[in-house]
């Protein structure tokens, strides 16, 4: 099915891509219940404010646990809208246009949050800006910090450009749409009305700021991976660690593009704009992605085995046959190989199939960051001695696991807003596309 | 080998391995458990304690009273509660002073005085404590020797003189003693050559290398001192410096610009990248909005 099958009416395509814009008793549910649970996990954060990070299973060993592979998890995910936005709309791919907003909201929750797991992570909080006031020029730490929040920028600036023309066409529409809304609506419509000018600022802002957006987020997740490469310990002390993770982000990215894709098309009746093209197109990216990223592990994990350096030796014998090696070997092969294979048959790309190796894939990545960050820690080159057995081996507690949870539901809710308030799926770029006449501004 | 006696080889191994543990425990010895204070514990000495112990001891054994000590093994204690409290102030001294793994030496951290102080502090918890008559310890009766150095040129060579003390205070040359010579670098010290030991005339010679780097005018500070690892004399190391290092006039390594460096010493080359990186982006950003901005005047309805 191609695009020119169906020719669609204006009035059709606002009307479809428009009808999921009100509040109805679902909506009111499920962020009632985003709400309670955001909340009790928020409860659990004041007790670590109060205490102090002791509440974690962090200790002198493992400092850096849940979080900080959470964190890298979340910058991972964010790096979709650049691939599917700048990467592949770039060089012209015409199908990604109903995707692009979906990628990008997805980009600009998961950087949003991003930060916040950063802070969840320290002890006091309230000296964030020391980072700043204090930082040195040459840390990745304040290069981080600099990329994330540039990187954020412009992926909200992405998100708002091409809804600019969409809310203008709504506000002026007979759509019913909540008059709070209508007025927002027109506020950031910014009175386009479809003038070679107005048009000419657009799409050149667009242009710019998606050639922009290929260096930042190569440097946000490049940078991500110097925090652990820039030290020399076992399992981080690589150097392609940058490449490394920036094709791991596009697999996890990939991979909650396409479930995202499966929520929206069946929620809010989407089935004629998010086809099985789509579907089958985004796995195929999910392939190609997951094929790079597994040859960047061979390579992680082969070259090291074989100079066996002595903290290196033990690090892997740990991960391939010892203590994380039931983790290791489900995320590689549940994760990684067997999704690449499936994925080569075009009957898997339907989005029934796509949708669960996507779900396969999506939660092997997350574990795959945890063990990237922790068992490197629990092989310290100076052991200490005398130090409890809780020091040795990590084992999250209670609290953390729930101020980990925290930043799911943050970015369930931003993206459920987003989602809900504005259309999915752009619209006036799919009315051009589809050829429809008579597109409104007035 | 019967039966039997396996039995028994096992039984002795097991009586053999279980005194081994038991010597794990800290035992303080008679006589150093009878030490007392050789002064009366004073509400100043308590503070004074309090400032020492705040230092040296807090980051294990967390405030007197509060049960706040770190969690290590084997557990510090909270140094208030009877366990601490019931020991004489002598095997209290003990212990400080020789440490026991994981517990730290601080006979060469904190003096005497300090140390006693600590203990007056400690006390100051227990409200049952009444302090023993104070002893000052018995007079020193071994071996008082004082070191001198000097930088013979014709010789290239660092002599030390030793002298010792004799009871009727006079000064004598110390012959035997041994002597150990080093100069100081950017952390610690290296020691120079071979231990010597002094001659009749209590002098021991040290060749001083040609190639140790000094300071700019190759300058450097050497320090000789007795060998006497059971401290079974008083003495006193003699220091000087000597200008008989190569003249080095190299920055400490944070001086310079250096990817190590301080924040004011970064590579230029790296807050170049940087600043300009983040000027060029944050402008086209900047540049971006200005332009979004102006969407709201072109419009063809006004």
């Amino acid at each position: 099915m191609t695009m020119d099958d169906n020719k669609l009416t204006f009035e059709k395509i606002t009307a479809d891509l428009t009808h999921h814009i009100r509040i109805n008793k679902g909506f009111v549910i499920w962020m009632g219940f985003l709400t309670v649970s955001l909340l009790a996990c928020l409860f659990a954060y004041s007790l670590q404010l109060r205490t102090g990070l002791g509440v974690a299973g962090i200790r002198d060993y493992v400092t850096w646990g849940l979080y900080l592979s959470n964190f890298v998890f979340f910058v991972a995910a964010s790096l979709i809208g650049m691939l599917v936005s700048a990467v592949l709309g770039l060089i012209g791919m015409k199908w990604i246009t109903p995707i692009t907003r979906i990628a990008e909201t997805i980009a600009v929750a998961f950087a949003a949050v991003a930060g916040l797991v950063i802070v969840s992570d320290m002890g006091r909080p309230e000296r964030l800006a020391y980072v700043f006031i204090y930082g040195r020029p040459q840390s990745p730490i304040l290069w981080d910090v600099t990329v994330i929040v540039t990187y954020f920028v412009l992926s909200l600036m992405l998100l708002y450009l091409p809804l600019i023309a969409d809310m203008a066409i709504i506000h002026n529409s007979k759509v019913a749409i909540p008059s709070w809304l209508r007025s927002i609506y027109k506020r950031f419509s910014l009175n386009f009305t479809d003038s070679p000018e107005q048009n000419r600022i657009i799409n050149r802002s667009i242009r710019v700021l998606l050639i922009l957006l290929v260096p930042a987020a190569l440097s946000i997740h490049t940078v991500t991976s110097w925090l652990f490469a820039v030290t020399s310990r076992a399992g981080w002390d690589s150097s392609i660690f940058g490449p490394y993770f920036v094709s791991g982000a596009f697999v996890a990215g990939s991979a909650a593009v396409i479930i995202a894709m499966f929520f929206f098309r069946k929620n809010y009746k989407l089935e004629n704009y998010l086809t099985d093209l789509h579907f089958n197109n985004m796995g195929k990216v999910l392939a190609t992605v997951s094929l790079v990223y597994l040859y960047f592990n061979i390579n992680e994990y082969l070259v090291p085995g074989y100079k066996l350096k002595r903290a290196d030796a033990v690090h892997l014998q740990e991960l391939l046959a010892g203590r994380d090696a039931l983790l290791f070997w489900m995320v590689q092969i549940g994760g990684l190989v067997i999704p690449i294979l499936f994925l080569l048959f075009r009957r898997f790309r339907k989005p029934v199939p796509v949708l669960v190796i996507s779900i396969a894939v999506l939660i092997a990545a997350w574990f795959k960051r945890y063990l990237i960050v922790i068992p490197t820690q629990e092989h310290p080159f100076l052991p200490i001695q005398h130090v409890p057995q809780n020091f040795v081996h990590y084992s999250p507690t209670l609290i953390e696991s729930m101020i980990t949870i925290a930043p799911f539901i943050l970015v369930l809710i931003i993206i459920t807003l987003i989602s809900k308030f504005f259309p999915v799926i752009p619209l006036h770029e799919t009315a051009v596309e589809k050829g429809a006449e008579h597109i409104r501004f007035e | 080998m019967g039966f039997k006696k396996q039995v028994f080889l096992l039984l002795l191994l097991s009586v053999v391995t279980g005194t081994r543990v038991s010597a794990q425990t800290w035992v303080v010895p008679d006589d150093q458990k009878a030490v007392v204070a050789p002064m009366k514990f004073t509400p100043d000495m308590q503070k004074q304690g309090e400032q020492v112990y705040l230092k040296n001891c807090q980051s294990c054994h967390g405030l007197p009273g509060k049960d706040n000590w770190a969690k290590l093994t084997p557990p510090p204690g909270d140094l208030a509660k009877e366990k601490a409290q019931k020991q004489t102030d002598g095997e209290i001294f003990y212990r400080i002073t020789t440490g026991k793994i994981p517990m730290p030496e601080f006979r060469n951290i904190i003096p005497e005085d300090d140390r006693w102080a600590v203990i007056a502090f400690l006390r100051s918890f227990n409200p049952k404590y009444v302090q023993p008559a104070p002893k000052a310890l018995a007079a020193f009766t071994g071996r008082s020797v004082t070191l001198e150095m000097q930088y013979s040129d014709p010789m290239k060579k660092i002599v030390v003189t030793a002298h010792e003390k004799l009871k009727d205070n006079s000064n004598v040359p110390a012959a035997g003693i041994e002597v150990l010579l080093s100069v100081k670098r950017y952390f610690g010290s290296l020691q120079v050559g071979e231990m010597r030991t002094t001659n009749a005339r209590g002098e021991a010679t040290f060749e001083f290398p040609a190639d140790l780097p000094g300071n700019n005018t190759g300058n450097v500070d050497l320090t000789a001192r007795v060998n006497d690892p059971k401290s079974q004399m008083k003495t006193t190391p003699a220091t000087g410096t000597f200008a008989i290092g190569v003249p080095t006039d190299r920055p400490g390594l944070t001086e310079t610009r250096a990817w190590w460096s301080t924040r004011g010493n970064a590579p230029i080359w790296l807050l170049l990248t940087y600043t300009l990186s983040v000027i060029i982006v944050w402008g086209i950003i900047i540049y971006i909005v200005s332009s979004i901005l102006k969407i709201k005047k072109l419009s063809t309805h006004g």
